[in-house]
């Protein structure tokens, strides 16, 4: 699991006002999972997994395809419950609650653990009822509260600035950041405790791409983070926390600076530095 | 680090390869820049003299190149972990080569002063420090081609013996100077001499504790083991 | 061999020959002709068939086309009689029959793209669909017949409506089912996400993105529907006076059509040309809104 080393002697000092990135430090869990397992039908496509996602810090997820991030990520928020067949079997709580146990109200997890996938899906409807769809599936809201939730939700996901003059035109004619971001704030609207995004740039471009990870620095004060990415330079500049996945196992989970400069694992160290993948 | 499979990209290896080479280079012509240097002042060679300063512009300008091909490396290939850490030793190592490669130009300077004098005393102290840093210096650059950590360890626990003998000459040549004043222009000399081979041993040291971080991803914590106490060295005449 | 030789070593093989290359690329030339001229010859000879009967369409419909066709009811020949109880009656059961087979189509579409992906009672209910939507409508007019004239000893409006109707549904099953399941399950998975049960994100998704084409579905069933003609001489029969009431016998252009087109009179036949126009230039009405509406919403 977290296999912290001892800060160096200047990480607790500030120098010129600045911290040094909180590279060892890991918060308390948010969510920890153990020894947890996922079939697709008979096929274990994830093999006893032990992680512990640090409150308000990002975990980033590595591996090479198919080794079962995005899966274990979509277990999270219980996404395989839309298809027959997917199971999961093992633990993963938050708060006192198994997130894999089907007698919870998997409506009320989803307003607290929200995702913003690969490809940016908005709604086909204006940007105003984009961001109030998911509020309105679980609060009552007056107008001038819903706006107000509106203009934040924007504002957090550094959109509002771009769309406030257009609120009540379609989504749809938004570029592919702007969607991207608008989808961000989709998932915010609702006040979610745990943001899951899975692989969330690949489709943009790469000024895109930097806003976004900057947004993630930010949203991070707030939210707990996990991403999934196959951009190791990725997970290298966002998250505090990086776990290396292959064929279904969880290899390493070190802080960022440990896992890409001195990895304990062989196969680690192999996927980071390019030898294999 | 050895790890037995190669990058799939390629030619990421084969620049790592011509890396590694442009040290070995610099390596083996510091060695023979020490051994020439040597031999200028125990057998008055001047032609090893001559050599041994005529080498030193091309370690030096072998070292602005690593230098830059390092951050070529850095910017187009974005090392990560063993790769990451092999380079910038790569870079920190240079910098301890040429230095090395300077301290023995400047011996072989002295030599030339130095053969002007005929000495009263024997430099055989001087002789078997030169032994032990060029074997120390041997070891080192061998070390850094093969990634040894334990050549590593072994070189930079035995400075200290290059140390030992360093504050004992000091003590001996200033004996010597306080006996005649006629030799205190060759006694100095030799000291800097003798303070020009403990400083390549440092420099070897240095050398042995970055090869072991490329290699292992810790630092060697324990503080060095240090001899040199020439700066508490006092020496009264026995006359005063 | 030809200077365009490759070097040894770069591609396996022997190297290409120039000579081989141009009569292949010749003969390629002479076949793309070939099925070109094929292709607009077919294409020139099915305009002709639609441009000859549009336009005899056109040449006899708009000498029988006057006021007193949207004015008057049907009368006996020679009594200068018009379309009218046949155009509202044909325009009543229409609406109607399209009203009560789409809400029905929808769910049934709705169920097959989003709970029955591929269970057998899916899979069942989508062949028998299919089966519906290509049977001849004519038995479609004798069960409707079965069902609700024989028992109650008389045709009606509403048989005519209902036989409709069973002809919409199968249409409209098999376009919701297309149109949804073209929403790519990323959008899905979106709505889910926030936390939404399935029948919202149905209703409040799924269904807006794909309204345009359920929508041009619905219009290409009304289309298709108003010109039927055998099933509802089965059940509507038709009706020389005019009535809009549903549990007596009731008009329809296609019918009136039927009934005029092989009579002896010239003032029916006139009518029955007109009726015919009416109805084309109806469906073709409807066809374009329908295109007009997939356009825009693109």
């Amino acid at each position: 699991m977290s296999q912290a080393t001892a800060p160096t002697q200047t990480e607790t000092q500030s120098f010129g006002g600045v911290q040094a990135r909180a590279t060892t430090a890991l918060n308390k869990p948010r969510i920890s999972i153990r020894d947890l397992d996922f079939f697709y039908g008979d096929n274990r496509a994830l093999k006893g997994i032990n992680l512990d996602l640090p409150e308000r810090q990002v975990t980033g997820m590595i591996g090479p395809s198919g080794c079962g991030k995005s899966t274990l990520l979509r277990v999270l928020n219980r996404m395989y419950d839309l298809y027959p067949g997917q199971h999961a079997t093992g633990q993963a709580m938050m708060d006192g609650l198994n997130i894999i146990d089907p007698k919870i109200d998997i409506n009320a997890l989803r307003a607290r653990i929200g995702m913003v996938f690969q490809k940016p899906t908005p709604f086909p409807m204006t940007i105003y009822d984009n961001i109030a769809f998911g509020v309105k599936l679980h609060e009552k809201l007056s107008k001038a509260a819903m706006d107000e939730r509106v203009e934040w939700s924007l504002s957090r996901a550094a959109l509002w600035g771009e769309v406030k003059d257009r609120l009540n035109t379609s989504a749809m004619g938004l570029s592919g950041g702007q969607q991207q971001r608008l989808c961000i704030a989709r998932t915010i609207a609702v006040r979610p405790e745990v943001i899951l995004f899975d692989e969330p740039t690949s489709a943009l471009d790469p000024i895109s791409t930097l806003k976004i990870e900057e947004l993630i620095d930010e949203l991070k004060t707030d939210f707990t983070i996990a991403i999934v990415t196959h951009n190791m330079q990725q997970a290298a500049r966002c998250a505090d926390q990086v776990a290396f996945f292959y064929l279904g196992e969880m290899v390493e989970c070190a802080p960022a600076a440990q896992i890409f400069t001195a990895p304990r694992e062989k196969r680690t160290q192999e996927y980071v530095t390019g030898r294999f993948g | 680090m050895s790890d037995a499979p190669e990058h799939l990209v390629k030619s990421f290896d084969t620049e790592l390869k011509r890396l590694r080479d442009m040290i070995s280079q610099m390596g083996g012509i510091v060695e023979s820049q020490l051994s020439n240097a040597m031999n200028a002042i125990i057998h008055r060679d001047a032609n090893a003299a001559t050599r041994a300063v005529e080498d030193d512009p091309k370690v030096d300008a072998l070292e602005r190149d690593v230098e830059q091909f390092v951050i070529q490396l850095l910017a187009l290939r974005q090392p990560m972990a063993g790769d990451l850490r092999q380079i910038v030793a790569a870079l920190k190592m240079t910098g301890d080569i040429e230095r090395i490669g300077d301290y023995a130009a400047n011996v072989a300077k002295r030599s030339i002063v130095l053969s002007q004098f005929s000495l009263p005393y024997t430099l055989t102290g001087l002789a078997n420090m030169a032994r032990l840093v060029q074997s120390q210096l041997k070891s080192i650059i061998d070390a850094i081609g093969s990634n040894d950590t334990e050549t590593a360890i072994r070189v930079w626990q035995s400075d200290v013996e290059i140390d030992d003998i360093y504050t004992a000459l000091f003590r001996e040549l200033i004996t010597y100077m306080m006996e005649d004043p006629r030799n205190i222009t060759p006694c100095t000399h030799l000291m800097f001499i003798a303070k020009n081979m403990e400083r390549i041993g440092d420099h070897a040291t240095n050398i042995a504790e970055t090869i072991y971080y490329a290699v292992r991803g810790e630092v060697l914590t324990e503080a060095r083991p240090k001899g040199d106490n020439s700066a508490y060295a006092v020496v009264r005449s026995r006359d005063a | 061999m030809s200077a365009t030789t490759m070097t040894a070593g770069a591609v396996p093989g022997p190297a290409k020959d120039q000579k081989t290359a141009l009569a292949l690329g010749r003969s390629r030339k002479r076949v793309n002709t070939i099925v070109k001229t094929l292709c607009v010859t077919a294409t020139l000879i099915g305009l002709a068939f639609l441009a000859s009967i549009l336009f005899t369409l056109l040449w006899r419909g708009i000498g029988g086309l006057s006021l007193t066709v949207f004015t008057t009811s049907t009368l006996p020949p020679g009594s200068n009689g018009g379309l009218l109880n046949a155009i509202v009656g044909s325009l009543i059961q229409t609406i109607l029959g399209a009203a009560i087979g789409t809400p029905i189509g929808l769910m049934v579409g709705t169920y097959l793209a989003e709970y029955a992906q591929n269970s057998s009672l899916g899979n069942a209910v989508r062949f028998v669909s299919d089966v519906l939507l290509s049977a001849p409508s004519i038995l479609i007019g004798l069960f409707i017949y079965t069902l609700l004239v024989d028992p109650f000893g008389g045709f009606s409006g509403i048989a005519g409506c209902l036989a409709l109707a069973v002809i919409v549904i199968p249409i409209v099953v098999r376009t919701t089912e297309d149109m949804l399941r073209l929403i790519p399950n990323t959008l899905r998975e979106a709505v889910i996400g926030l936390g939404a049960p399935k029948w919202k994100m149905i209703t409040l998704v799924c269904y807006r993105a794909a309204r345009d084409g359920i929508a041009t579905g619905v219009l290409l069933a009304i289309a298709r529907v108003a010109g039927e003609t055998a099933p509802l001489l089965f059940t509507s029969l038709g009706n020389l006076n005019w009535s809009v009431d549903l549990s007596k016998p009731m008009a329809s252009l296609p019918v009136t059509i039927y009934q005029y087109a092989g009579s002896a009179f010239e003032d029916w036949v006139d009518l029955a040309w007109a009726g015919a126009l009416l109805i084309t230039f109806g469906v073709l009405a409807i066809n374009i809104i329908a295109r007009v509406i997939l356009r825009g919403g693109k």
